[in-house]
C-alpha cells in the first residue's frame, strides 16, 4: 500500500483504443481492500492488488458482492524465475470499464493456492487450466484434472522447467482405457453414453461424457482438448510486429477478424500505438462483416442441429456467407485465414476501383433485410422448431454471470453486455446502432438474438461504408508509424478485450522487454461459453443437450487454443 | 356411394372380373396346365416381377431421385456427372455400396444382427403382394388384404428392435428402443384410421375399396370427380398420412435415425450389404406406405385414360407420397422423443378414433 497512487491518463488522443473514461474509483477500492492486500502492482489497464493465496475467496465475495465486480473474466497463470502467479481479471457487467486485478503470489516450491470456484464457476475449468498448464495447484477445487492435455501428460508445458525436447513416453499400461467407464453400472439405471470425440453434432472434436437415465440427461462432463495446438506458447515465441496476429485467425476461424483485433488492441496498449481514424473505420467495418460470417454459421449450423439434415436454411446461411466471403477477399485477398490488421492500423485500403467494392458491399447490405425475412418464414416461424427450442436449454442470468458467459449467449439472457459500446474501441461510438438483448434465456432466444445482431452489423456496415466513400483522399491512412521492433518494457502487463462474434476475447500479455512477449494468455469466449452446457443440460432430454450444445456456437479451435 | 356394411356377410373370396397376375402368367406361359406346380411356379415368377419392380424402383430412388430432390428443395445441383442427368451414378453406388468391407461388431449378437436387415427388407417386400397396381398387376386379394398389409408391415418393428439391440451399440440401442416407441404408438391411429376406410368400402379386400373409390362423387358435366376416399373424408386422409409418416420413421418424425443426435440409431453398425438392406428396407417402407395411401385413399391405379394406364397412374401417386416425405425433410425440423410420443398417444390417437366414430354414423345414418 506504500506506493504512490498512479495518476489515470485521460487526455489522450480520441483515435487512441485503449483509453480508460470514467474507469473505478481507485481510492474506494484501496479502501476496500485495505485487510487483505499487500501492495498494488498496476497494470496497463486497471489497477491491480497483491492479495495472499488464502485469502483469495474472501476478496473475490468482497469484491463481488460490495464493488459490484461481477465478472471473472479471465485467470491467468504464470511463473517467473522466482514466483508463480495466479492472476485474476475482474470487471463488471453493467461497467465493463470498471477493472481490476488480483495478484496471487506463491512459491516455486509449493505452488498453492485458494480456489475461487466456490466464488465464481467459472474459475472451474480455468483454474484446471492453470494447472495443466503452468502447474498451480488449487486447493480446494471439487475437480483438480488436466483439461486440454491428456491425464497422462508429463509436466506442465507453460512452467518454466518444461524440457519441451524431451519426448512424452508413456507406456500402454499407463494410459486411461477409455472404455473403461462405458461399462454398464449394475448399481445404478443410469448409462454412459460418449457423445465424441466422432459424432455428427460436435461441431468439431469434442467429447461430451454424457450420463443418460432413459433418455434423459443426468450429467455431462465436457471433455475439451482435442484441438489444443499450443496457441499461446506461440504467440509467446512471435515476435510483435508481426508473427502474433496472423494465429489470431487460427482460434475463432469461422468469424477470424475479430480476433485479430483483440490482439492488435492488446498490443497496442502495451506498446502505446496509435491507430488512425481512417483505419478505425475500415478495422471496424471488416470486423462487422466477419462477424456476419460468424453468424449465418452458426444459424446453419444450428438449424442442422435441429433438423437433423442439410435442409435448405443450411444452404441458405451457406449462400449468404459466400457473399460475405467473397467481399471479404476483394478486401483483404483471403478467404479464411484473412490477416487484414496490422498493428496500427489494417493492412492495405479498399480494393481500386473503390467505388465497385461499395456497391458490391451495399448490394449485399440491400437484399439483407429479404433474406432476413426469408429466415424467419423458415426458420424461426416454423411451430415445430418452436417448440423445440422454446424453453430448452435455458441458461438464468445469474448462472450464465457465473460462467463468465458473454457474446451472444449472454445477451440472450437479458445480460446487457457488449463491449463494442461498454468498452468502446474502433470507431463504434460514434456510429447508431443497438445492443441486441432479449429475455428467453433459452435456445429460441439465442437464435434470434444472432438474427438480430446481423441486422445491426449491417447498419454499422453501411454506415462505415458511407464514411469510407466521402473520406478526403489525402487523409487515407492506413497505418500508422509502428517502429519496426517493439520492445514494451520490461514488466509492462495489460488485459485487453474486444466483442468477437462469440463474446469477450481477451488478451493477457507481459512484457519482459524483449519482442516476443513473455506471457500470452488468451481468454476464449468459447471456453467459457462450453463450460455452462452442463447446466444447460441436465434433466433435460438428448435431444435438447444436442440443440444446446449447437445454441452455444463454440468453436473447437477457440475452446482448446 | 352404397355405404353397406357387409363385411361379416361371407364375401366372395375373389371378385370375379379380376384376373391375378400368377393366373395371368400362367395362362400365357401355359404353366397352367402343369397343375400344383406349375401354379406354384407362376406365382414365384409373377412375385419376381413385382418385386423386381419395387426393387428397381427404390435403386432409382435412393442414390438418385433422393438426391436431386433434396437437392432442388435446397438450391443444389446434385449428382450429374455419370450419364444424362446422372442416372448413372445408380450403378457406381451399387457398385461402391456393394464392393465396401463388412464391419461387424466384436459383441454383436449374431444371428439377430444378421436377420434384422432381412426382416426390414422384407417385412415391406411382402405388403406389396395384396396392391392391386392396376394393368393387371396384382399378386393377391385375400379378403383381409388391409389387415394383411398392416400386419406385415408392422414386422418391420421387430427387425429394427433386433438391429438395435444385437448391434451392441448404445446409439443402435437407443434408436432401436425409440423405433418400437413410435411404432406402437403410431400403428393404433393408422390403423384406426384405415377402418374408417373400410367402414366406407364395407370390406378389407383390396379390389373392393379401390372399386368403391371408382363411383362418382361429384359430376360436373366435363369432368366427373371419383369417389376417393380422400376427397370423401379428407380429414381421415390427413391422419393417415401425418401416421404413416411417423411409421415409416421420416422427417418430422425421423426420431429413430436422428443424425446428429444419436448418429444413426438402430442403423449405426451397420455397412456395407446388411446397410444397403436397411436403407433398401427403409425405401421400401416409404413406397409401401405410399401404395397403401394411393390404393385406400387415392383410388388405387384409377386415373384418366384406358385402364391399361393403371399402373403409371399408381406408380405417379406413389411417388407422389415419396416426393411429400423428401419435402417435409428438407422443411420441417425433427421433433423431440417425447414430443413424438405425445403427439401419437394424446393427438392422433383421439383424432382417429374421433375420425372412426364421425364415418361409423355418418354411412350408418345415410345408410
Amino acid at each position: 500500500m506504500s506506493e504512490p497512487h498512479q495518476p489515470e491518463p485521460v487526455d489522450l488522443d480520441p483515435k487512441y483504443d485503449n483509453r480508460r473514461e470514467g474507469g473505478v474509483d481507485e481510492a474506494q477500492l484501496e479502501a476496500l481492500l485495505e485487510e487483505y492486500a499487500l501492495r498494488r502492482e498496476d497494470h496497463e489497464n486497471a489497477p491491480a492488488f497483491v492479495v495472499r493465496p488464502d485469502d483469495v475467496q474472501a476478496v473475490l465475495t468482497l469484491l463481488r458482492d460490495e464493488a459490484g465486480f461481477d465478472h471473472l473474466s479471465c485467470l491467468t497463470a504464470q511463473q517467473y524465475e522466482d514466483r508463480y502467479e495466479s492472476l485474476y481479471h475482474l470487471t463488471k457487467y453493467d461497467e465493463r470499464t470498471h477493472e481490476v486485478t488480483l495478484i496471487v503470489q506463491l512459491p516455486l516450491d509449493e505452488p498453492v493456492c485458494e480456489s475461487a470456484e466456490p466464488v465464481f464457476r467459472t474459475a472451474d475449468w480455468h483454474e484446471r487450466e492453470a494447472f495443466d498448464l503452468v502447474g498451480i495447484d488449487y486447493e480446494g477445487h471439487p475437480d483438480p484434472r488436466r483439461i486440454l492435455l491428456p491425464e497422462s501428460w508429463q509436466g506442465h508445458p507453460l512452467s518454466l522447467d518444461y524440457d519441451q525436447q524431451k519426448p512424452q513416453i508413456i507406456r500402454y499400461s499407463e494410459h486411461a482405457n477409455p472404455l473403461q467407464q462405458d461399462h454398464h453400472d449394475p448399481e445404478t439405471d443410469t448409462m454412459l453414453l460418449n457423445i465424441g470425440p466422432h459424432h455428427p453434432a460436435t461441431h468439431g472434436v469434442l467429447h461430451l461424457k454424457t450420463t443418460l437415465d432413459g433418455e434423459t440427461v443426468a450429467d455431462v462432463d465436457p471433455d475439451v482438448g482435442y484441438l489444443h495446438r499450443c496457441e499461446e506458447q506461440m504467440c509467446q515465441s512471435g515476435e510483435y510486429r508481426h508473427q502474433i496476429i496472423p494465429y489470431a485467425d487460427r482460434w475463432d476461424y469461422t468469424a477470424n477478424l475479430p480476433n485479430e483485433w483483440a490482439v492488435a488492441r492488446a498490443i497496442e496498449d502495451l506498446a502505446d500505438l496509435e491507430v488512425p481514424e481512417y483505419a478505425q473505420i475500415l478495422r471496424t467495418m471488416s470486423t462487422e462483416l466477419a462477424r456476419m460470417l460468424g453468424h449465418f454459421l452458426a444459424l446453419g449450423t444450428f438449424a442442422l442441429d435441429v433438423y437433423g439434415d442439410f435442409t435448405a436454411i443450411f444452404q441458405y446461411a451457406f449462400r449468404d456467407r459466400e457473399v460475405v466471403q467473397d467481399i471479404l477477399e476483394d478486401l483483404t485477398g483471403q478467404r479464411m485465414m484473412f490477416y487484414y490488421f496490422r498493428l496500427g492500423g489494417v493492412a492495405w485500403d479498399l480494393p481500386r476501383p473503390r467505388e465497385e467494392f461499395i456497391e458490391k458491399t451495399r448490394d449485399f447490405l440491400d437484399e439483407l433485410p429479404a433474406k432476413v425475412d426469408e429466415y424467419h418464414d423458415l426458420l424461426t416461424g416454423n411451430e415445430i422448431f418452436q417448440v423445440r427450442t422454446i424453453d430448452t436449454g435455458v441458461i438464468e442470468p445469474d448462472v450464465a454471470k457465473s460462467y463468465g458467459c458473454t457474446g451472444p449467449v449472454a445477451r440472450a439472457s437479458g445480460i446487457d453486455y457488449d463491449l463494442r459500446r461498454d468498452d468502446p474501441y474502433g470507431y463504434y461510438e460514434h456510429l447508431d446502432w443497438d445492443v441486441v438483448t432479449r429475455d428467453g434465456c433459452d435456445n429460441y432466444a439465442r437464435v434470434l438474438t444472432r438474427m438480430q445482431e446481423v441486422e445491426e452489423s449491417a447498419k454499422i456496415v453501411e454506415q462505415c461504408l458511407d464514411l469510407l466513400e466521402d473520406w478526403p483522399e489525402d487523409e487515407r491512412t492506413v497505418q500508422s508509424n509502428v517502429p519496426r521492433t517493439l520492445k514494451p518494457d520490461a514488466g509492462a502487463e495489460t488485459y485487453r478485450a474486444v466483442e468477437i462474434a462469440k463474446g469477450e476475447l481477451g488478451i493477457y500479455i507481459r512484457s519482459d522487454g524483449s519482442n516476443s512477449p513473455a506471457r500470452f494468455k488468451i481468454r476464449s469466449p468459447c471456453f467459457h461459453n462450453l463450460s455452462v452446457l452442463p447446466e444447460m443440460a441436465e434433466g433435460e432430454y438428448v435431444a435438447d443437450l444436442i440443440a444446446s450444445l449447437g445454441s452455444l456456437d463454440i468453436v473447437l479451435g477457440s475452446v482448446d487454443r | 356411394m352404397d355405404g353397406r356394411i357387409d363385411a361379416v356377410a361371407p364375401a366372395p373370396l375373389q371378385n370375379d372380373e379380376t384376373v391375378l397376375l400368377p393366373e395371368r402368367i400362367g395362362e400365357l406361359t401355359g404353366l397352367d396346365g402343369f397343375g400344383v406346380g406349375g401354379e406354384l411356379l407362376a406365382a414365384f415368377l409373377a412375385a419376381f416381377l413385382v418385386g423386381n419392380l419395387m426393387l428397381a424402383m427404390t435403386g432409382v430412388a435412393g442414390p438418385w431421385a433422393k438426391r436431386k430432390i433434396t437437392a432442388a428443395f435446397t438450391d443444389r445441383i446434385a449428382v450429374n456427372r455419370l450419364g444424362p442427368a446422372g442416372l448413372f451414378i445408380i450403378v457406381a453406388d451399387a457398385v461402391r455400396l456393394l464392393s465396401k468391407e463388412l464391419v461387424i461388431p466384436e459383441n454383436a449378437d449374431r444371428p439377430a444382427y444378421d436377420l434384422a436387415p432381412i426382416v426390414v427388407a422384407s417385412s415391406a417386400l411382402l405388403g406389396f403382394a395384396v396392391i392391386p397396381m392396376g394393368s393387371g398387376i396384382h399378386l393377391a386379394d385375400p379378403e383381409v388384404g388391409l389387415a394383411f398389409v398392416f400386419a406385415v408391415a408392422g414386422i418391420a418393428s421387430i427387425g429394427l428392435v433386433m438391429a438395435g439391440y444385437a448391434s451392441s451399440n448404445k446409439y443402435s440401442l437407443l434408436g432401436g428402443l425409440r423405433a418400437v416407441a413410435q411404432n406402437v404408438a403410431y400403428e393404433i391411429p393408422l390403423v384406426i384410421t384405415g377402418l374408417s376406410v373400410v367402414i366406407f368400402a364395407g370390406s378389407l379386400q383390396m379390389s373392393t375399396i379401390v372399386e368403391a373409390q371408382a363411383e362418382t362423387l361429384v359430376d360436373l358435366g366435363v369432368v366427373t370427380i371419383p369417389a376417393w376416399y380422400a376427397l370423401v373424408n379428407p380429414f381421415a386422409f390427413v391422419l393417415f398420412l401425418l401416421a404413416n409418416f411417423a411409421e415409416v420413421g421420416r422427417n418430422p418424425f425421423d426420431t429413430p435415425e436422428a443424425p446428429t443426435e444419436i448418429v444413426a440409431g438402430y442403423q449405426t453398425e451397420y455397412s456395407s450389404v446388411y446397410f444397403v438392406l436397411i436403407y433398401l428396407g427403409e425405401f421400401l417402407h416409404i413406397f409401401l406406405g405410399g401404395a397403401i395411401i394411393a390404393t385406400i385413399f387415392l383410388g388405387g391405379p384409377a386415373g384418366p385414360g384406358p385402364a391399361e394406364l393403371g399402373i403409371v397412374w399408381f406408380l405417379i401417386k406413389i411417388w407422389a407420397v415419396f416426393l411429400l416425405t423428401q419435402w417435409l425433410r428438407s422443411a420441417v425440423p425433427r421433433v423431440r422423443i417425447d414430443q413424438l410420443i405425445e403427439i401419437g398417444w394424446k393427438g392422433l390417437l383421439v383424432l382417429s378414433f374421433a375420425n372412426l366414430i364421425l364415418t361409423a354414423v355418418i354411412v350408418g345414418l345415410i345408410a
